[in-house]
């Protein structure tokens, strides 16, 4: 296992940094991922810890040692890359016991090596097929394979699941964590996918223009996100602005454009301080309108499965996003109550 | 019935095609064969009759079969400049980043842009013993007197090569803009130098570019008639020329046909020879 740190790196590409002075340790065997939009910097940042481009400044360290000037083929790392890059003229076999040849591992070790993990990708019978005779998520986990029977120090995905199908995405999400998990590898995950990135990590980094927006537990990001821009790219969000009216401890009474409520964290806020409160849609329940809560009149309603999506115009015309149980449903122009989890409410930086 | 219809369009689609391969091509074969098996005629392009006189002059003859291998000789070496030269143009092509990879396209396919009578005069200008290269060497008292670089093999080979490079980088070039730049990563990370993702990925990825390219300069090469007839002269022949001197000097239409028909035997045996060594057994999804 390894532990990887890396500080104040920044990388250019003509104009500005695409990765701007980023500080970052992955302890021992942890699974952390890299989220954000495309252009964030978070796939430049692989790159760079896996050797394929040189940091303009700054240092990446494995185990303490500095890897800033080592070639990407002395780091020792396993990577798996998005569009999987399996050598399409080697069959499986060849493809798993290419880095084992590098490594100049006798013949009969590695035989028994690529037959130990393509068990664990359960691909056993599949050794003498060529890349292009695998479905999409077959070659997936033959990258995988590649990548892990070198036992590497350190593990790197670029996007590996955006080039599947929805279905098959979800159970992979499942099947790497399950392996990264038994092998117990350093793990540095890139992705634009919010939901890969909070049911897999360990920790998630989440990243806006080559910085770190924040760093935390999925449940962290997801439930105490920094700022709003966090708090919109990581789920769905409405934020909602109001004024304080009193303060005490942690909480305090808000004014909000549309009605008020008591909420226990609204940051450190004096009275007549303005905050922004998050609150995820699923936060927001709808009742009928002679029950409690702030008063609306549902706008539109959108049907999916396990939950409906509504849009709620409250008094003020300020849109509320609501996600609930289909167990009762609102017709659109429905009058509606609307009631917010006053613990889920979350105030949010700039 | 429905498959009965896609066969019929098939056949639509390839009639014209087909229609002027065999009137321009077949037949004129055909043509020859039979011709290389007639008796010389007087005052007529071939005599009455059938005969093996004809080959059996081109193989009791030995000056006949060492043309032969001469021109075989040059189509290799041609063909292997061509690809050593070609190869690393082709991959600036398909893989440089510079802005001027549009200029430096135009270069290459500017040896196509020129007809072939006028280059091969350039090279004559270059080469000959009053040509600017001596000229320049015995200038500068590099050489006492004129190097031979003209009327034999070496100018023979040095204009074809010239003049074939690009039926070997274009073929190279698309075989290598067909390579995912990411297997190269993926060797690497898998602890392969350059040099090594170089010879274990790359090179046999851009194998079908290579193969096409080889095949292509080497059947130009051993089919060429202008470039060798006006660089090689009177001295040295391939069997282009011959076949053509045959036909147009000596009014030997029956012998030059069975000259024809042999350089095509040997050319076709070594290109289907060196596709079988070469042959891949993958292929890209």
């Amino acid at each position: 296992m390894t532990e990887v740190r890396i500080s104040h790196l920044t990388k250019s590409f003509g104009a500005g940094p695409v990765v701007d002075a980023l500080s970052l340790t992955i302890g021992h065997g942890e699974f952390v991922s890299l989220l954000g939009p495309s252009g964030c910097g978070k796939t430049t940042t692989l790159r760079m810890i896996a050797g394929f481009e040189d940091a303009d400044s700054g240092v990446i360290a494995f185990d303490g040692s500095d890897v800033s000037r080592v070639p990407a083929e002395k780091r020792d790392i396993g990577m798996v890359f998005q569009n999987y890059a399996l050598f399409p003229h080697m069959t499986v076999a060849q493809n798993l016991a290419f880095g084992l040849e590098m490594r100049k591992i006798p013949a009969a070790e590695i035989r028994t090596r690529i037959a130990r993990v393509l068990d664990m990708v359960q691909l056993g019978t599949m050794t003498e097929r060529y890349p292009s005779q695998l479905s999409g998520g077959q070659q997936q986990r033959v990258a995988l394979a590649r990548a892990i029977v070198i036992e590497p120090r350190i593990l790197l995905l670029d996007e590996p699941l955006a080039n599947l199908d929805a279905k098959l995405r979800e159970e992979m999400r499942v099947f790497i964590r399950d392996i990264q998990r038994r092998v117990g590898i350093t793990t540095v995950y890139v992705t634009h996918d919010q939901a890969e990135a909070l049911s897999m990590s360990d920790r998630v980094v989440v990243m806006f223009g080559g910085r770190i927006a924040q760093t935390g537990a999925p449940a962290d990001i997801y439930d105490r996100p920094a700022t709003r821009q966090v708090a919109g790219f990581v789920g769905q969000v409405n934020v909602i602005e109001g004024v304080v009216e009193t303060a005490s401890g942690e909480g305090g009474h808000v004014r909000l454009p549309f009605g008020t409520i008591e909420a226990p964290r609204i940051g450190a806020a004096t009275p007549g301080a303005r905050v922004a409160l998050a609150l995820r849609p699923e936060a927001v329940s709808l009742v009928p309108p002679a029950g409690a809560g702030w008063q609306g009149r549902v706008v539109s309603r959108h049907y999916g499965g396990n939950l409906v999506d509504y849009r709620v115009a409250m008094a003020d015309g300020t849109v509320i996003h609501a996600q609930t149980f289909p167990t009762t449903q609102f017709e659109p122009g429905a009058e509606v109550g609307v009631h917010a989890d006053a613990a889920r409410l979350w105030p949010l930086g700039d | 019935m429905a498959t009965g219809k896609r066969r019929s369009a098939t056949l639509l689609l390839i009639a014209p095609a087909a229609l002027v391969l065999l009137v321009f091509l077949v037949i004129p074969y055909v043509n020859i064969v039979i011709m290389s098996f007639r008796p010389p005629g007087e005052g007529a392009p071939y005599g009455v009759g059938f005969t093996l006189a004809n080959y059996r002059k081109f193989f009791s003859d030995s000056f006949y079969m060492l043309q032969v291998l001469n021109t075989l000789w040059i189509g290799f070496v041609v063909t292997l400049s061509c690809l050593l030269i070609g190869f690393p143009v082709a991959w600036q092509l398909a893989r440089g980043e510079s802005r001027l990879r549009p200029l430096y396209y135009s270069i290459v396919l500017a040896p196509l842009l020129v007809g072939i009578v006028i280059r091969s005069y350039g090279w004559t200008v270059l080469l000959g013993n009053n040509g600017v290269i001596n000229r320049t060497l015995m200038g500068w008292g590099v050489t006492d007197g004129p190097l031979p670089l003209m009327y034999n093999g070496l100018g023979i080979c040095i204009a074809l090569t010239h003049v074939l490079l690009p039926f070997m980088v274009l073929p190279i070039m698309s075989a290598i803009q067909g390579i995912d730049p990411s297997l190269e990563a993926a060797a690497r990370s898998l602890g392969a130098s350059r040099a090594v993702a170089f010879r274990r990925v790359l090179l046999p990825l851009a194998r079908p570019g290579i193969q096409t390219g080889s095949i292509l300069v080497f059947v130009l090469a051993i089919s060429a008639y202008v470039t060798p007839a006006l660089i090689g002269g009177l001295r040295v022949k391939t069997m282009a020329v011959t076949v053509v001197d045959a036909l147009i000097d000596t009014f030997q239409w029956p012998f030059g046909s069975a000259l024809a028909l042999v350089l095509s035997v040997v050319g076709a045996t070594c290109v289907i020879v060196f596709a079988r060594l070469t042959r891949m057994r993958w292929k890209v999804a």
